[in-house]
């Protein structure tokens, strides 16, 4: 009972830590593609240091501060369920539709928290992600559909284990397209550029994140960076194999191994979503809605089809 | 003879989801930026920064003072040493001064002008909001202390005014301190210098 506590806690530590050198990792390579060096990549951490020790807190009631606990926790449990390598806390139960409901649980919470807020910004934002959210679900759905098809099985620690044998999955053309397919809505769920609508810096001033501030918006950073290493962690764990590394003899170095293999991976995904933040301009609403049901669509769903066949 | 138009098809580009990836080109260059703490960029000769006056040119004829479209120069007179200035200085205003310059292009001995020095930072301070009210110093005073320090910055550390004698204290970068007095503002000069000055003053105030 105290060891699976610990390795909770572990897990929740490295995670962070790891989301927030991956979103220092997003603002230095952005700030490198457009010739500037950028901050220093430890840069967000100090940020949230400095959200969290601010001294004056605006609350619009219960609500407001429960959605944020609401997106916190719902990423902390999702976390629990993806595999990290061979350490996890419910990986038997790591289901593939439970985990992307819970990764996009988050954005609900912040809704509810920017709802409650009753400024029309918000509201707006609120009203965009929703759709933002609605768009993404139809080429998710195909893509998840054509993983379960292809290996016989929701449980995202067999699939794991089924591409330490047949290779990984971006390997086979059928869940190749259905990898386009999700890499190209994980854009909209990191709320990078062509699909960063909901957040919208500079047309909507922030959206939803127009009214946070202080401990709250602290807290939304912390989540931002277990959210970010959370999909990144899931997406290579269906498509690019995981890792589950027992070459070595002594279990820490396994585990050390595992956790190199799947940041080097991690990484990979995330600098993917960076270059294409930074090359496309944000859509309208109406685009975004109008593409994911187009092209990412047909993509999964022809990935969904090869793989039942 | 109409008008040269090109034709709207070569300047029509058609969109392209390749092209934009060129965009990474630069991923691996070398930045482009200044890093300003540890870097220093030299200002132009002759950029437009901070005035400078020869005390012995200038005439007072307030031809600055009436071509300065923000109105920043006021007319000062001055005691240095117990000796009033026959003609009074001109006294700048950072706080509304462009930096146009006007007024050292229609002075006519050329006792105004500019050297390159253009920082200038305070807090909020009353006390060291003085600095932005200045009477400028000798051209070759200020160019011996741009050149000793090279930051470009504002060659006084601090102005003192003392209200009741009316003196002011600038205390220079290097160490230095020079010290006046301002008896008067305004183009005529205040009345021929007596002994009881406060009360001088006090008049002179109520006339403007």
């Amino acid at each position: 009972m105290f060891g699976t506590f610990l390795k909770a806690l572990l897990i929740i530590l490295y995670a962070t830590f790891v989301g927030f050198m991956f979103m220092g990792i997003i603002r230095k390579v952005t700030a490198r593609i457009h010739r500037r060096i950028g901050p220093p990549i430890y840069q967000p951490i100090i940020d949230t240091i400095k959200f969290l020790s601010k001294k004056e807190n605006i609350t619009h009631g219960i609500i407001y501060d429960f959605g944020i606990i609401f997106a916190l926790g719902a990423t902390i449990l999702a976390l629990m369920f993806i595999p990290l390598g061979s350490i996890s806390i419910m990986r038997a139960y790591g289901d593939l539709i439970l985990i992307t409901f819970l990764l996009e649980i988050p954005m609900l919470g912040i809704m509810f928290a920017a709802m409650s807020s009753g400024n029309p910004y918000a509201g707006i934002g609120a009203q965009r992600a929703l759709l933002t959210l609605l768009a993404i679900q139809v080429p998710l759905g195909f893509a998840i559909v054509a993983l379960a098809e292809f290996y016989g099985t929701f449980s995202t620690y067999e699939i794991v284990m089924a591409q330490q044998t047949s290779g990984w999955s971006i390997f086979h053309l059928p869940l190749l397209l259905a990898a386009i397919a999700y890499d190209i809505v994980l854009q909209a769920m990191f709320g990078k550029e062509p699909f960063d609508i909901m957040i919208a810096p500079g047309e909507i001033s922030l959206g939803p994140m127009v009214e946070f501030g202080g401990k709250h918006m602290g807290i939304l950073q912390i989540q931002h960076a277990m959210g970010l290493f959370a999909e990144t962690l899931f997406f290579s764990n269906i498509f690019l194999g995981g890792a589950v590394i027992t070459t070595f003899s002594s279990p820490i170095l396994n585990t050390l191994a595992t956790l190199a293999v799947l940041l080097v991976k991690q990484l990979a995904v995330l600098l993917i979503a960076i270059f294409v933040s930074t090359i496309f301009p944000r859509f309208t609403i109406d685009q975004a809605a109008k593409f994911y049901w187009k092209w990412p669509t047909i993509i999964a769903a022809l990935g969904a089809i090869l793989a039942s066949l | 003879m109409p008008a040269k138009v090109v034709g709207e098809e070569k300047v029509k580009k058609s969109p392209s989801f390749v092209k934009p990836w060129l965009g990474l080109k630069y991923l691996f260059k070398k930045p482009v930026t200044i890093k300003i703490p540890e870097e220093k960029i030299e200002p132009a000769p002759k950029y437009r920064g901070f005035h400078t006056l020869d005390w012995k040119k200038c005439v007072g004829c307030n031809f600055c003072g009436q071509i300065c479209p923000a109105r920043a120069i006021e007319m000062t007179w001055i005691e240095v040493d117990g000796k009033m200035e026959k003609r009074p200085h001109p006294k700048i205003d950072y706080g509304r001064c462009t930096f146009c310059q006007f007024c050292v292009d229609v002075c006519p001995t050329g006792a105004l002008g500019f050297i390159e020095s253009y920082i200038l930072t305070t807090t909020g301070d009353e006390e060291e909001l003085q600095l932005y009210d200045w009477v400028p110093i000798h051209p070759d005073k200020f160019k011996e202390i741009q050149d000793q320090y090279r930051d470009w910055r504002f060659p006084v550390e601090k102005i003192e005014v003392n209200e009741e004698t009316r003196e002011v204290t600038y205390y220079l970068r290097n160490g230095e301190t020079f010290k006046f007095k301002i008896v008067g503002y305004g183009i005529r000069p205040p009345k021929p210098p007596t002994k009881p000055a406060p009360k001088k003053e006090e008049k002179k105030d109520s006339k403007q």
